[in-house]
């Protein structure tokens, strides 16, 4: 194969899943560049974590999908340094509570190398991660924000199948170090329009998911069918609620939140993680501290999990944000 | 192939650059007496292979490798002139001359990206290998088990060679080393050697049978290279008479080497001075540029160059 053969554009789409339309991603890229590899636990005849990589190692075989050790800090490290000598590769880390692991790799390393090679370095790596409540009940915990915080590293969180997938195939692409998060609740939800071939969505940019005039609802992840099925709930009371699905957390999309408070003069901030110290606390203050500054008419409020470890089994629910708490909480703006 | 005349003068070139270093900047960690282990394991690399020396002055290693001196006091000095643009701690070396960088603060992170670099290597399908060199206190981190486990599994092209001076900072080995290092090799299903370090002849053959196995795809070797710290962890770091006492005295590998040359006639004593004050002089002149060189300012700072 040849590395950075022409794609062929098709102009169809097909109804995929979540996890489908990221596994499309990947073999669009593994077919198109032969420096693009995967690496991770169970991505071989199994299929992967939640059927993550079903059919990739199919069509690709054991020397583009690398059964790894249990080892996160060696899989990262390894990754980073391949990709520092040639190589593109995908690091599937299963769980997001499985990036402890490999926090120094991440932190300590991924998002310096370009930057203290003196701009000498490129590190095209993407490591995939799964968070937050899912179908089978595992690995809640939610600790994506942290990631954002760090100057050199990027962070998607796609929260459509299409987004999914034009992330993916972004990341992939991009010459620095991306970790690209699947919400669990989406991962096997229900399936929608995803366009064929090479479809990229660009790193950074927020989408409006709904549009609306009273209140502005920012979220990602998770929590954007929470949104949505409260700002249908909310206009049928007449309020409108405009919401913007970030989409990318780092570098995140800053100019189209403040337009849009603008407008509207009301933001609620709501996410599956907890509040205190979230992304979401970085969204208030950039609103709040803006200049020119924005004229709220209400406090800035947030939604977020309760601050216990995510529980397990039924007690999981009473832990989590709903829609309506996000209802809750755009009425509390609106009565300020 | 580099001849023993040549590996003498490196050396000789890294204890007066080290010792130089050290008088610049108390923070520098001095290699006085494992310079055999950085010049034997990393001498007969190819430019195109990668090369992850231990963070312990390891500047031998970037000269061997084609970087110009001068910029490399530079990065001791904290100057522009650095390869890192005085972004990054000043051991990180030369990027373009195939060095695994050194960004992270803390130990066994370049484990990692040197076995990746070796992945690298075998997924395009080269013959080029990686040499990666630690300290016996990083010995311990997770990365390194993890990291040999990973290559020893995958067969990766990447000799392992840990600099075993005794010490981790202020701790002896006793307070960390169960057991031997190399023995742990056998834990991975690779080869274990131990070496003299302070023979660089002997690293050197070592090191050099371990980066054919490499080449060929049989995978890791794991080298424990016996050396010892003559000084504290840091240029500024007194030892005590206590710690003096308990360090276990090896031969200077320069002086090894200086008398096998004499003996075997390849040196005379007058060219044995002359290398001595040709590597002072060049490391003077060096200083001197160095110094001269820019501060670093916003341009260096680099708002721009947080992402490629």
């Amino acid at each position: 194969m040849s590395i950075d053969a022409p794609v062929k554009v098709a102009a169809g789409s097909r109804r995929l899943t979540h996890t489908e339309a990221v596994v499309e991603a990947i073999a669009v890229e593994m077919r198109r560049d032969a420096r693009v590899f995967l690496i991770g636990q169970d991505i071989g005849p199994f299929g992967g974590s939640m059927q993550g990589t079903r059919g990739l190692y199919e069509e690709f075989g054991p020397e583009r999908v690398l059964e790894a050790p249990i080892s996160e800090s060696a899989m990262v490290g390894s990754a980073l340094g391949a990709a520092l000598f040639g190589c593109r590769p995908i690091v599937e880390v299963s769980f997001g509570e499985f990036l402890p692991a490999a926090m120094n790799q991440l932190i300590n390393q991924a998002p310096n190398l370009h930057y203290m090679t003196g701009g000498a370095a490129r590190v095209p790596v993407v490591i995939r991660t799964r968070v937050g409540d899912g179908p089978y009940g595992g690995h809640p915990q939610d600790y994506v924000s942290w990631f954002a915080l760090v100057p050199g590293l990027k962070v998607v969180v796609p929260a459509t199948p299409a987004d999914a997938k034009g992330l993916m195939i972004a990341a992939i692409r991009d010459d620095n170090p991306v970790l690209f998060v699947e919400p669990m609740s989406l991962s096997h939800a229900r399936r929608a329009e995803v366009p064929d071939g090479d479809y990229i969505v660009p790193i950074g940019s927020a989408n409006h998911a709904r549009p609306g005039r009273d209140v502005t609802l920012v979220v990602w992840g998770s929590t954007l069918p929470l949104a949505l099925q409260a700002a249908a709930t909310l206009s049928s009371e007449a309020v409108e609620v405009e919401v913007i699905d970030l989409r990318s957390l780092a570098p995140w999309d800053a100019g189209t939140v403040v337009d849009s408070v603008r407008r509207t003069r009301r933001l609620v901030i709501a996410h599956e993680t907890w509040v205190t110290g979230s992304f979401g606390a970085e969204v208030a203050a950039t609103v709040a501290g803006h200049v020119p500054r924005v004229d709220l008419l209400a406090p800035i409020t947030r939604v977020g999990a309760a601050p216990v470890p995510i529980p397990s089994g039924p007690l999981r629910a009473r832990a989590l944000p709903t829609s309506a708490h996000i209802v809750s909480a755009v009425h509390a703006t609106l009565e300020r | 192939m580099t001849g023993a005349r040549e590996l003498f003068r490196w050396m000789v070139v890294a204890r007066t650059l080290g010792t130089t270093l050290c008088t610049l900047n108390v923070r520098w960690f001095p290699v006085e007496g494992e310079e055999a282990v950085h010049v034997g394991s990393f001498v007969d690399l190819r430019a195109d292979d990668a090369a992850a020396p231990h963070y312990r002055d390891p500047f031998i290693v970037y000269l061997m490798r084609g970087a110009e001196l001068w910029r490399l006091v530079a990065q001791v000095l904290g100057k522009s002139a650095g390869y890192n643009k005085g972004r990054s701690v000043a051991f990180n070396g030369p990027f373009h001359l195939g060095v695994v960088p050194w960004v992270a603060g803390d130990l066994g992170t370049t484990i990692g990206t040197a076995t990746g670099a070796a992945l690298a290597f075998k997924q395009l399908r080269s013959d080029r290998v990686c040499v990666c060199s630690f300290g016996d206190g990083t010995a311990n981190r997770g990365d390194f088990h993890e990291n040999i486990n990973l290559a020893a599994t995958w067969r990766l092209p990447i000799v392992y060679v840990c600099q075993n001076n005794g010490w981790a900072i202020s701790q002896r080995a006793s307070s960390y080393l169960p057991a031997p290092v190399a023995a742990r090799a056998a834990g991975y299903g690779i080869p274990g050697r131990t070496v003299d370090g302070q023979d660089v002849e002997a690293v050197r053959a070592v090191v050099a049978e371990a980066v054919d196995r490499a080449r060929s795809g049989e995978g890791p070797t794991l080298v424990d290279a016996l050396t010892y710290r003559r000084r504290g962890h840091w240029a500024g770091h007194i030892l005590s008479d206590a710690d003096r006492a308990g360090i276990i005295e090896r031969p200077d590998p320069i002086d090894v080497l200086r008398l096998r040359l004499l003996e075997r006639g390849v040196v005379s004593e007058a060219e044995i001075r002359q290398i001595h004050e040709r590597a002072a002089d060049e490391i003077a002149a060096a200083v001197e540029q160095a110094r001269a060189a820019a501060d670093v300012g916003d341009a260096e700072l680099g708002l721009d160059d947080v992402f490629a």
